[in-house]
């Protein structure tokens, strides 16, 4: 087997995210997903072209899209015989998807592969209730008219209401924003810090749309050319007056301003080996140097939710022998400001670190400079699966512009108490 | 201590007919018979349906609160018998310990004994615990104890201190938030045979006393060891005290803490606070 080599990032491409039953109101997860790869198909000639494999995935699925990545992959104008396999880890999806394309890769087992994700909470798979399934199920496997009679007598009205996904943590029964709150409220999280970051992100991503930054990272589709979450206008004044959604009292400070809506979208990107872009007269945005996983024990464990990339960060920065401070650019998923913001607080928080992380010093500050700087999931929105590959193709490019060298950390929250963090070089 | 062994399980219905219609003219200290039935195994589908209801994992091996699906009607049995000396209805289950001695397979054959012993006497009356076991090939391999409380009634000159307090530490932070739903009586009573009908319906309910129908306590116990399904020793006790009654429908919270290689849980009302169960597990 070949020694180990570092995947290069070609390149990435979503479509603009769109709030929940606005523009994609009636697009499926395969629709975006399909239309996101040949987005990336046209725009580094990939027609017909056989790569590696595509691996994707999304968060809220029907059942019927067990084989959403190899399906779109098909209605693609890739080759129909590259293969592709879908994966899941909540929100870290899109990150972990890059991660895998990327080890193989790495190890020579491929010369090339897209990685991706998408989600939509507007198609959203609805379910028939435990009950009425149970009896749907029953009557299905009844034989005789008797069985069928016995089998339609168990079902009620009542069990004619569907089941609508729950964006609930199914062990705790509460929402994800109820989780972000308890921890915001643990590490003393204010309002006006996070309605700032939120401010921020807008202005960052707005700039960013005006600069031209996303012309070759996003593709209009059906009739939307940018995030329409996006408020350029976005001000510390108009955030200061909503309500708190999450949290309960005196002390709630998470508003809809500061907090990801529900988003439909997809994104992928493009990863190869430097030999695989060469020969094909591609560029190199930046590799991908390392990444890691860690989960947290928010149920019966007292940890919070969203904090289990805290605990991935330390272990790969030790692997790769850096400090938080050897990075020049940070991207910081922003399912929450408040997230974002006890994010960096753990890391400067001394007794935290040494008790919780086992460090003999904690892992410090960041130039809040370097945050985001293209605008985040605030501005964007936050398709579960697809903000991963977002991020991957926003940093690499981001590092590429500012030269070879340059270094970008990434860090990603996902329900389940898990989290996914990386490091890119240019 | 005469034992009567049973060919199968009693009817229930019947059973809380016959106590409800024999109420008066009680008395006198607890019956020394025990009733028993032998190789008593699990209805797998009945299984499934309870695991479900209480939210734990389908498996090979019995809950722990399972086997009191076996031995509570003949708990029942004994207490709606003329001999108890205490009348069924407006019995409250107060504290509910049980043994797990090793882990129960769900095909296994088990030999239940139950029996009624520690008359006690309580501020607002006597209590009484309704003892089960569980064995197989002769040894046991499950215990239970269920303290009743019946107010207003006396226990036997010289009964010792009623017993129904589990002391737990400090347990702040919720571990999860359980939306009750107004069914959740019925679909337990129809899992677990208990159509005891304070569970039933705000009119049952009604009818004895409650304003509303109440959630089953054993099936608030299981819930607990459910959602802590994975993270139970394999030998341990679980012993809990019923505080309020747990209004259906509610939302309350569930807060589990480590303790001594096992838990320390309570489950409150997540708006007032009220405590509905407090227990402790330990490993054995």
């Amino acid at each position: 087997m070949a020694t180990t080599r570092k995947a290069a990032i070609v390149g990435g491409n979503r479509i603009p995210f769109a709030r929940s039953n606005s523009a994609y109101a009636q697009a499926s997860n395969q629709d975006m997903l399909t239309a996101t790869l040949d987005g990336l198909v046209a725009r580094f000639g990939l027609q017909g072209k056989q790569l590696g494999e595509v691996v994707a995935g999304a968060v809220l699925k029907h059942s019927r899209d067990f084989n959403l990545t190899r399906e779109s992959v098909l209605g693609s104008k890739l080759s129909a015989t590259t293969p592709a396999y879908d994966v899941q880890q909540a929100c870290g999806t899109g990150l972990e998807a890059a991660i895998l394309v990327a080890n193989k890769v790495a190890l020579g087992q491929i010369e090339s592969g897209i990685a991706g994700g998408v989600d939509t909470t507007s198609d959203a798979p609805l379910a028939v209730g435990d009950d009425l399934r149970r009896a749907l199920i029953g009557l299905n496997n009844a034989r005789t008219l008797q069985q069928r009679l016995k089998a339609i007598g168990k079902i009620r009205p009542g069990q004619l209401v569907p089941e609508a996904p729950r964006n609930a943590e199914p062990r705790t029964g509460l929402a994800m924003g109820d989780h972000a709150a308890i921890t915001a409220e643990e590490w003393e999280i204010g309002r006006e810090e996070q309605d700032e970051l939120a401010v921020r992100s807008h202005r960052n991503m707005a700039a960013a749309y005006d600069r031209g930054f996303f012309d070759d990272l996003v593709t209009p589709f059906l009739g939307l050319a940018r995030d329409n979450n996006l408020r350029p206008d976005s001000s510390l004044e108009k955030l200061s007056t909503l309500k708190p959604v999450f949290g309960k009292g005196e002390g709630a400070t998470m508003t809809a301003g500061n907090s990801t809506p529900l988003t439909d979208g997809a994104s992928a990107v493009l990863l190869a080996s430097d030999e695989w872009a060469e020969a094909r007269g591609l560029p190199v945005l930046a590799h991908l140097v390392d990444a890691q996983t860690a989960a947290v024990d928010y149920v019966h464990g007292g940890e919070g939710l969203l904090m289990a990339p805290v605990y991935a960060m330390p272990v790969m920065l030790a692997r790769n022998g850096l400090t938080l401070q050897d990075f020049d650019f940070y991207e910081i998923h922003e399912a929450f400001a408040s997230t974002v913001l006890a994010t960096l607080k753990a890391w400067e928080d001394a007794d935290f670190c040494k008790a919780k992380l086992g460090l003999d010093a904690p892992l410090g500050s960041i130039d809040r400079g370097k945050l985001n700087v293209n605008g985040s999931s605030l501005a964007a929105g936050h398709p579960f699966a697809a903000t991963g590959g977002r991020i991957v193709a926003q940093l690499a490019k981001t590092l590429h512009e500012a030269g070879p060298g340059k270094r970008g950390l990434i860090s990603i929250c996902a329900a389940g108490g898990q989290g996914v963090v990386a490091i890119l070089e240019s | 201590m005469p034992t009567t062994i049973l060919e199968s399980a009693p009817s229930m219905a019947r059973l809380l007919a016959r106590a409800a219609l024999t109420t008066r003219g009680r008395g006198g200290d607890l019956p020394d018979t025990r009733l028993a039935r032998n190789g008593v195994q699990v209805d797998p589908a009945d299984l499934a349906a309870y695991d479900r209801v209480c939210r734990f994992p389908l498996t090979d091996t019995l809950p722990a609160t399972a086997p009191h699906l076996l031995t509570f009607p003949l708990q029942v049995a004994l207490m709606s018998d003329r001999s108890f000396p205490l009348a069924l209805p407006g019995l409250v289950h107060v504290r509910n310990r049980i043994e797990v001695l090793r882990p129960v397979g769900a095909d296994e054959a088990l030999d239940l004994e139950v029996w009624a012993e520690r008359f006690a006497a309580h501020r607002s009356g006597a209590t009484v615990d309704l003892c089960a076991t569980a064995s197989t090939g002769g040894s046991e391999v499950w215990r239970s104890r269920s303290t009743y409380l019946a107010r207003g009634a006396t226990a036997p000159e010289g009964a010792p201190e009623a017993d129904v307090y589990v002391p737990v530490g400090d347990l702040a932070r919720p571990a999860a938030t359980w939306r009750v739903p107004d069914d959740a009586g019925r679909r337990y009573a129809k899992v677990s045979g208990d159509v005891n009908p304070i569970h039933l319906s705000g009119l049952t309910a009604k009818a004895f006393g409650f304003k509303r129908a109440i959630a089953h306590g054993m099936w608030v116990k299981a819930r607990v060891l459910g959602a802590l399904s994975g993270r139970l020793p394999d030998a341990f006790t679980v012993d809990v005290a019923f505080r309020k009654p747990l209004f259906l429908p509610s939302t309350v919270t569930l807060s589990t803490a480590q303790a001594d290689g096992g838990w320390d849980v309570a489950v409150r009302n997540a708006a007032s606070g009220t405590e509905h169960l407090i227990g402790t597990i330990r490993p054995l």
